[in-house]
């Protein structure tokens, strides 16, 4: 596609013409707005007060929470997504044959991703890491008497909530089922008759054509990992305790807004947080040139 | 990759090569995916089994899955719903509001999506820029304005601000798309044009049966998302006789007084029903999708 | 294009974000203005709560129509949580309710920021009857001489004993006259003979703190709500070191164990897993239904000697003042504290009721328990003292920094001296940073 007829550009806006209007419409004025906020001091009730970069100065010289978060977030982000992804990309294929129970599996894997925020799995993730829950009934049942206090920790609470999001890959399964079936077979095909075993199958085939929805996957699974917020609040009833240990950034930013009425703090927070995630998916964007195979070059 | 690309010889595919034989590798895979299957079940186990449980009973035997008594009240207490509103009218609300949203978001993503896969016009990059961005900036900032916003409209206490919006396409689907359309070789782009296919007959003919796994999951996630949508409800619902599920279900519980968990786990389980449903009939769209592949 | 969303967004600022309340012409979902009363008139309604305070309100509202053909009432209800994250965008965008169900927490953030109406003039013309209102009750919603809140009922702080426990362990409780020193070797009494919990976690630590300073003759918060009243950091050094005390004596669960409570159902005293446990009276109730064992309210420690006990105002009816119905919305708040039938329905849900008249005429409807918690609250009452006021600016904020500092605190990782200490600090800015 080396020619471009003159029509492209107005082809091109009349495809994505209905997101233009919605982003104008819904979406670029509450983001100016959130901006111009993060610069005041606004209690949701009361004129907002211009205070320059008093927010964000607080943020990062003042306030030893937002360090927490930070900590937190990060740890939260960084095991949990690729932990994540492998599971279900390893999930993924071993659905991803025929067999008639492969569609039951399926709907069985996916189940726990469907029942996601609800009060109901809050309730029964406490019960499972309880101090008399299943797991310390488990490894009492096998013998061993001692007890595991997960949410006397930070650290081990934080990680209930990172297995947690594991148990829910099924989105992501399901992301890569959908890739993996647009693999043509002919390639394995070819690739039998080559001589190559199924790790290298996995390597030289699976993987570079994968590897359009495995960085969907990780851009995606990145950004709502840092915007994760259901989980940790019900969870945690809203604390993020113990001693601040599942403070996830987008509950502290919530708890500024909405608990303390500190909207303009929040939205200056939210804007870092723009920013950190932006940044991380540019740079995801520019190293895919060498890692993401794609079948055709872009229009 | 290339060399594999150029051998043209076929064979018979992986899978029916399995042939008689021992079959002890299907055994295992069985076993080894059906174990898996039942430790990632359990939680919604226990989540069936506690709505056979009185309501006080929930958690001081949480430990046993097996209801001691077994009851179904539950199921009627749960379905007679809540403050004289019947639990059967927010499944209609939620299937109203799942129904609309999903064929919106599903229709303009793939639409969008062919606009920044396959169609290079100037200021792409940037409105590609704009639809990242706008999914990272958190919820909680933007959402007293866009209250505003649909509060001046008139469009409280209605569906409406939280059905339109997703005619406009979501981010997540459109980039999804975009990522599959992109995978589709450009060479039958060009065979459609040369049988004289102009843009929208390329989109609709070509690309629209290709990336029919990826709009499957789209409306596999959509329905599940604005099934389990809290936020949106809390904030433009107010009239109870337009609460959808997700949000009726909280009404069970208070933490001052004794709640009626049994309702709200037996409810919880009908309000899964039509997610596994629509999941069960999508999935094999997206199994499918290995026969179109064929058209290389 | 930058400058056309630059000017939109200033327009929407202005419009929507800078409402002070007065605003009305953009106002709540009525469709008629007010005047005589054969007008349609349309009141929205809020609260929080389960199902049963739903069930039972809803019934209340369709007595009131049927009382009043012309008033149409629109229900809007969630539970705690999601009402809150209701309201702000409501109060942001001028769309209040009508009436609305406040709680102490949040009476001065929405009163003192102009989003309420003062509901004195309606208590003066009598178009809420208050002639059976104790006057100390009903300010317990004023701000200032102003009544943003019409207080709708009171409870008590309470120590609720399981006395099968009690008497396994061979201790006695005189609750006219036992000590903090009398509490703490109670719960240490109860853990050793029966290996339970002698006491539930007192939690949050910002209801139970303020009753210590109170029982010691101190107050939490100073008048004014500009900062802490209390001068001496020995008087929380004092209420957490008994804490710490219980936990190593293991009469006492730590942070981690309170956190996993999902509801009334699993509660220490629910499960015959803590002897004592320290509650507002209205919990007496869903205890004793959830709980076979024998149960009984008694006055907390100390209470006597500075009047600590008060009677809290379990929660207040609102009127915004962007509300184009104030007197019709008047007129529901009235009906709901002063009509005997709606009561009877209403019984204690929303604290014991605040008309003596109405307390006497559903002591017969009363079930066993539930007379109890108002023979409680009533006993209570003859001893109480005025409550606190409201909670003042940045309440919220500086609950939660007790909150992770208790934590703190009884997780061991700082000690009680360094919790002082760190309290005061963040309290004292947080509450002058709001003044």
């Amino acid at each position: 596609m080396k020619l471009r007829p003159a029509g492209d550009n107005l082809a091109g806006y009349a495809f994505i013409s209905p997101f233009i209007i919605g982003f104008l419409a819904f979406t670029i004025i509450p983001m100016v707005i959130s901006l111009y906020l993060s610069f005041t001091s606004y209690d949701l009730f009361t004129t907002p007060q211009w205070v320059g970069l008093a927010n964000y100065i607080e943020m990062f010289t003042g306030d030893e929470k937002y360090w927490t978060t930070i900590k937190v977030t990060f740890t939260y982000v960084l095991a949990g997504v690729p932990l994540r992804l492998t599971f279900a990309l390893i999930v993924a294929m071993l659905l991803n044959r025929a067999s008639r129970m492969v569609g039951i599996y399926r709907t069985l894997f996916y189940l726990p991703s469907i029942i996601g925020g609800s009060v109901a799995v809050a309730i029964m993730w406490r019960n499972i890491f309880g101090n008399e829950g299943t797991i310390n009934q488990i490894l009492f049942f096998m013998g061993i008497d001692q007890k595991i206090y997960w949410y006397q920790d930070p650290t081990s609470a934080l990680w209930t909530l990172i297995m947690l999001s594991v148990w829910q890959f099924g989105s992501s399964m399901l992301i890569f089922l959908a890739g993996l079936k647009n693999i043509s077979p002919e390639y394995y095909e070819a690739a039998s008759v080559d001589g190559a075993n199924p790790f290298q199958k996995f390597f030289k085939i699976t993987l570079p054509l994968l590897s359009p929805i495995i960085f969907f996957n990780l851009v995606m699974q990145t950004i709502s990992a840092f915007m994760t917020f259901t989980p940790a609040y019900i969870i945690s009833k809203g604390e993020g305790g113990p001693l601040d240990g599942t403070l996830l950034y987008s509950l502290y930013l919530f708890q500024k807004a909405f608990n303390f009425f500190q909207m303009g703090y929040a939205s200056a927070m939210a804007w870092v947080m723009l920013l950190i995630v932006g940044l991380l998916t540019l740079i995801l964007f520019k190293t895919s040139k060498y890692w993401v195979h794609y079948e055709s070059k872009e229009g | 990759m290339k060399a594999v690309h150029e051998s043209p010889q076929a064979e018979p595919r992986q899978l029916q090569m399995q042939k008689p034989k021992f079959n002890w590798k299907k055994w295992l895979y069985h076993l080894v995916t059906g174990a898996f299957a039942l430790l990632m079940l359990y939680p919604i186990l226990w989540l069936l089994m506690s709505s056979f449980k009185e309501s006080s009973q929930v958690f001081v035997t949480a430990h046993s899955l097996i209801p001691d008594p077994f009851i179904l009240s539950n199921y009627v207490q749960g379905w007679e719903g809540i403050a004289g509103q019947s639990f059967g009218t927010f499944i209609k609300n939620s299937l109203i509001i799942v129904g609309f949203s999903t064929i919106g978001a599903v229709i303009s993503s793939s639409l969008i999506a062919y606009g920044f896969a396959r169609i290079s016009f100037k200021g792409k990059a940037f409105w590609f820029g704009c639809m990242m961005v706008s999914m990272m900036l958190p919820h909680e900032v933007v959402m007293i304005p866009q209250y505003i916003i649909f509060a001046k409209i008139g469009w409280l206490n209605s569906f409406l601000p939280i059905i339109v919006p997703q005619f406009f396409g979501h981010a997540f689907f459109i980039f999804l798309m975009v990522q599959f359309i992109r995978n589709i070789p450009i060479e039958l782009d060009e065979a459609a044009r040369i049988d004289g296919c102009g843009r929208f007959g390329i989109f609709y003919k070509v690309i629209l049966p290709l990336i029919v796994p990826a709009m499957a999951t789209a409306a596999i996630f959509s329905f599940y998302w604005k099934w389990e949508d809290l936020i949106n409800p809390v904030l433009y619902l107010n009239s109870p006789e337009k609460y959808p599920v997700s949000l009726a279900l909280k009404l069970f519980l208070d933490s001052e007084t004794a709640s009626n968990w049994g309702a709200m786990f037996a409810m919880s389980v009908v309000s899964l029903l039509p997610v596994i449903l629509i999941f069960f009939l999508f999935q094999k769209y997206i199994v499918e999708g290995i026969s179109t592949s064929g058209l290389k | 294009m930058k400058k056309a969303v630059l000017s939109l967004s200033s327009l929407m600022l202005a419009a929507g974000l800078a409402g002070c309340g007065n605003d009305s012409s953009s106002g709540s979902s009525s469709e008629t203005k007010e005047g005589g009363s054969g007008e349609e008139i349309t009141l929205r309604v809020a609260w929080w709560g389960g199902q049963p305070r739903h069930d039972y309100t809803m019934k209340v509202i369709e007595m009131y129509e049927k009382e009043h053909p012309n008033v149409n009432i629109e229900a809007e209800f969630a539970n705690w949580d999601d009402y809150w994250k209701k309201l702000a965008p409501m109060a942001a965008a001028n769309q209040l309710p009508d009436i609305i169900q406040m709680d102490t927490a949040y009476l001065s953030q929405y009163g003192e920021k102009g989003q309420l109406e003062d509901l004195t003039p309606y208590t003066k013309d009598g178009t809420i009857n208050v002639d059976n209102i104790d006057e100390t009750t009903l300010a317990g919603g004023n701000i200032d001489d102003k009544m943003y809140g019409f207080n709708l009922g009171s409870n008590v702080l309470s120590v609720i004993t399981n006395d099968d426990m009690l008497k396994e362990a061979g201790v006695e409780l005189n609750d006219e006259n036992w000590t903090w020193d009398d509490f703490e070797k109670m719960a240490i009494d109860v853990q050793k003979a029966t290996g339970k919990y002698g006491t539930n976690p007192m939690n949050p630590p910002d209801v139970f703190f303020p009753y210590y300073l109170r029982t010691q003759g101190e107050r939490f918060y100073k008048e004014d709500g500009t900062g802490l009243a209390y001068k001496d950091d020995q008087l929380f050094v004092d209420f957490f070191e008994r804490q710490v005390r219980l936990i190593k004596a293991k009469a006492f669960p730590t942070p981690d164990v309170s956190a996993q409570v999902k509801g009334l159902e699993d509660d220490f005293i629910v499960k015959s897993e803590a002897a004592m446990t320290w509650n507002y009276s209205n919990q007496y109730l869903g205890f004793a239904q959830l709980t076979d064992a024998p149960l009984t309210l008694n006055l907390p420690p100390e209470q006597a000697e500075n009047k600590a006990l008060f009677l809290r105002p379990s929660m207040f009816f609102s009127v915004p003042k962007s509300s184009q119905h104030k007197e019709e919305a008047a007129k529901f708040i009235d009906f709901f504290t002063n009509n005997v039938e709606a009561n009877k329905l209403i019984k204690g849900d929303r604290g014991v009721p605040v008309s003596s008249e109405i307390i006497e005429a559903l002591k017969p409807e009363l079930t066993e328990d539930e007379l109890k918690i108002f023979e409680y609250v009533e006993s209570a009452s003859e001893t109480a003292s005025p409550a606190d006021p409201p909670d003042p600016l940045g309440s919220a904020e500086v609950m939660k920094a007790l909150k992770d500092i208790s934590d703190q605190i009884l997780f061991e990782k700082i000690s009680a001296e360094e919790g002082a200490k760190k309290f005061r600090e963040q309290a004292d800015e947080i509450l002058s940073r709001n003044s």
